[in-house]
């Protein structure tokens, strides 16, 4: 929760007049400073999470506990999916965290796949801890290794207020049709995790668009709480159901609800007057 | 070598010109050849054509589309439809209709500050030509079946498919609230619209299946005359369709009648059945010719039938063959069309393309025929028709594999109104025709 300075410094750099015609032109960069940094401050918070939570979840794996980290599994993957644009930001580690399988030639049995699909695989499918220890150590190091480097980063403004659209476009492309925990069906809580950092996104900059443009503000929030209420329908006790039990009509109101907010948040950036 | 050949094409081409009395066909020759040889152009240049300013209307009784002479490129797109309520539906009605008349019309797009999403795609460039484009709007059972309020409006023939004995529906390639048929004269013309309509109405519809296809292209005759495309089976299609310039045959064959138990909010509109067809060509390729042209019941060259004349228009006597001895009973178009009085009331219009969509696991190709056919009874047209092919030989090389029946509603009258509006004010609800 170090607050870095050079946040504020980098956006004060950032004079009126360097800035070209803007979609919106109330906005001024200063109005944004605060919400950076609040936004700073939730993923520092899900960076604490996720660390802890990771630890967790690989202490189980690496103890043997199969029944116990697949139960941590959905819910540890929460705050790394809700910060996904800015832990996105370092390629190299999105992709030992959380590539999946076809992201590499021999799939499955490539040892480029590493990270969270990795002992997704082995737990759900094999259903086993062997041979995970190492992809556990992996995991582990490499969390711990983002908490840092996240740490000491300057969040772009544009990547951060491009973050809301970003998640939805994840969705969109590659989430809806369930793929993305293949072998576990958590994607419910991957998906609660994703709308939840692009609400985050888009309530932190609300103020400043709300002024120039209700309406928007008001379809956007709409089509989020659209969502609350659909993935509502599928909370249980300690989490949410299997994708597979998603309804075929209540896919398509997510993907309709994803796809609008896909549309509508492209426009964020520009609305305050960011490149 | 290669200067020695290029001066006798020359020597030749002078030749043949100064005598002057090639026929027209050469000289067709001729004309492309110089054509070539004047380009000069890059390797990436864009292929040219003249038929980019070619304009359909999107007004009329009935929807451009469904008459309108097939294209080179068409496609069915289908969605799941979110729209629920009246104000919701004409919100998705409208909001098409207006798409669809920009596309249709072509012209330029608004330009927005470029800090936001450009209005268009731009992959025609900042003006979007027309190219001939038609975008025909239709309704599956489930759009009526899924809403209350429109359930008792739906068209009376218009039903789920069910698979037919020879089907392998994939639930992937099937049915829709709503579906799109897009042709123009380019694939990319179609491809634009679509991504139009999916950037305007993300919230009311989500895009479920879409199947593309194409028509080979030939070039023009001598003398003017048309000849019917070839499918992937390498024969004539839609031989024996019905002329859709006879107004009065459209009338009592396409569109849905003015008396009889239909709605009429319908009148004007028409049934659209569509199927996914896998063709199995490397099977087909490898059967005898004799035995393709007695299974289709033409010959492949000419398209003429068995036992006389010379081209795919020629109309088989089966009254003179009982038998089958000359167009054997299982062929394919006798089964399709018995040609008798009685089956006068079977006929469908044919509008199909052809599809290749890349290769199976099994490493053949995964190709075959996207059938679209317009009818006034889906009862008496499609569905009858396809009873009367089931148990065909011709089965042993096609797998239906997708589509859906649909109804496509009545043409909008003009720039204030919009398709679906006749449906929506049957339904009770208030609209107001706006310009």
């Amino acid at each position: 929760m170090k607050l870095k300075l050079v946040l504020s410094v980098s956006l004060l750099t950032l004079s009126a007049a360097a800035l070209p015609r803007m979609a919106n032109a109330e906005v001024a960069p200063l109005d944004l400073v605060q919400p950076i940094a609040d936004y700073k401050i939730y993923v520092s918070e899900n960076l604490e999470t996720l660390v802890t939570d990771t630890k967790a979840f690989t202490d189980a794996v690496k103890a043997g506990d199969v029944d116990k980290a697949k139960s941590l599994f959905g819910s540890t993957r929460m705050s790394y999916e809700a910060i996904e644009p800015i832990a996105e930001l370092f390629s190299d580690l999105d992709g030992s965290i959380d590539s999946r399988a076809d992201d590499h030639e021999k799939a499955e049995k490539d040892p480029e796949f590493t990270g969270f699909h990795r002992i997704e695989y082995g737990l759900f499918t094999e259903n086993s801890t062997k041979d995970l220890g190492p992809f556990a150590d992996k995991l582990m190091a490499d969390v711990t290794e983002l908490n840092k480097r996240i740490t000491d980063l300057t969040l772009p403004p544009e990547k951060v207020v491009g973050g809301a659209a970003a998640l939805m476009e994840e969705v969109a492309a590659t989430k809806i049709s369930g793929e993305e925990d293949r072998y576990s069906h958590t994607d419910l809580w991957d998906f609660k995790a994703n709308f939840d950092g692009s609400r985050k996104i888009f309530d932190l900059v609300r103020p400043l668009v709300e002024k120039e443009d209700s309406a928007f503000v008001t379809k956007v929030s709409g089509n989020f709480d659209k969502v609350d209420t659909t993935l509502a329908k599928y909370k249980t006790a300690d989490g949410y159901e299997l994708y597979d039990k998603l309804t075929e009509d209540d896919r398509a109101v997510l993907a309709a609800a994803v796809n609008t907010l896909a549309e509508d948040l492209s426009t964020l950036r520009g609305k305050l007057g960011l490149n | 070598m290669t200067t020695n050949d290029n001066k006798l094409v020359t020597t030749r081409r002078n030749v043949l010109f100064g005598v002057g009395a090639a026929g027209s066909a050469l000289a067709t020759g001729l004309t492309t050849a110089r054509a070539a040889e004047k380009q000069g152009g890059q390797v990436t240049d864009a292929p040219v054509s003249d038929k980019t300013q070619e304009r359909q209307s999107f007004y009329g009784l009935h929807q451009a589309g469904i008459v309108t002479p097939r294209p080179a490129a068409g496609m069915i797109a289908s969605f799941h439809v979110l729209a629920e309520t009246p104000a919701d539906v004409e919100r998705l009605f409208r909001t098409l209709s207006s798409r669809i008349a920009f596309l249709m019309q072509g012209g330029t797009p608004p330009e927005l500050d470029d800090k936001l999403p450009p209005a268009d795609s731009g992959l025609l460039g900042p003006v979007v030509p027309p190219d001939n484009l038609t975008i025909t709007v239709s309704l599956g059972s489930s759009f009526f079946d899924d809403r209350d309020w429109l359930a008792p409006h739906k068209p009376a023939r218009l039903s789920r498919m069910k698979a037919f004995r020879n089907d392998a529906l994939d639930a992937d390639l099937c049915h829709g609230d709503l579906a799109l048929q897009i042709s123009s004269n380019t694939p990319d013309t179609n491809i634009h619209a679509l991504r139009d309509v999916l950037k305007n109405l993300p919230d009311l519809m989500v895009l479920r299946w879409k199947q593309e296809g194409s028509v080979p292209v030939l070039p023009p005759k001598p003398d003017g005359a048309h000849e019917s495309a070839r499918n992937f089976l390498g024969f004539r299609d839609g031989s024996a369709n019905p002329d859709a310039n006879n107004a009065a045959l459209m009338d009592k064959i396409v569109w849905v009648p003015e008396t009889g138990t239909e709605p009429e909010w319908t009148r004007g509109g028409s049934y659209q059945a569509v199927r996914i067809i896998r063709n199995f060509v490397e099977r087909w390729d490898r059967t005898p010719l004799g035995e393709q042209e007695r299974i289709i019941g033409r010959k492949k060259a000419t398209g003429a039938p068995h036992g006389g004349g010379n081209t795919e228009h020629d109309v088989p006597d089966y009254s003179k063959d009982p038998e089958g001895t000359v167009t054997p009973l299982d062929a394919h178009i006798r089964l399709a069309n018995f040609r008798t009085k009685a089956s006068e009331a079977n006929l469908i219009l044919r509008r199909p393309f052809n599809y290749s969509n890349g290769v199976s696991k099994s490493g053949q190709l995964e190709q075959g025929l996207l059938f679209i056919c317009y009818q006034a009874d889906l009862e008496k047209g499609f569905i009858t028709v396809q009873r009367q092919l089931d148990g065909e030989p011709l089965e042993e090389y096609i797998k239906p594999i997708g589509g859906g029946f649909f109804f496509t509603p009545p043409g909008p009258q003009d720039e204030s109104d919009f398709v679906g509006r006749t449906l929506l004010q049957a339904a009770g609800h208030d609209v107001v025709r706006k310009s």
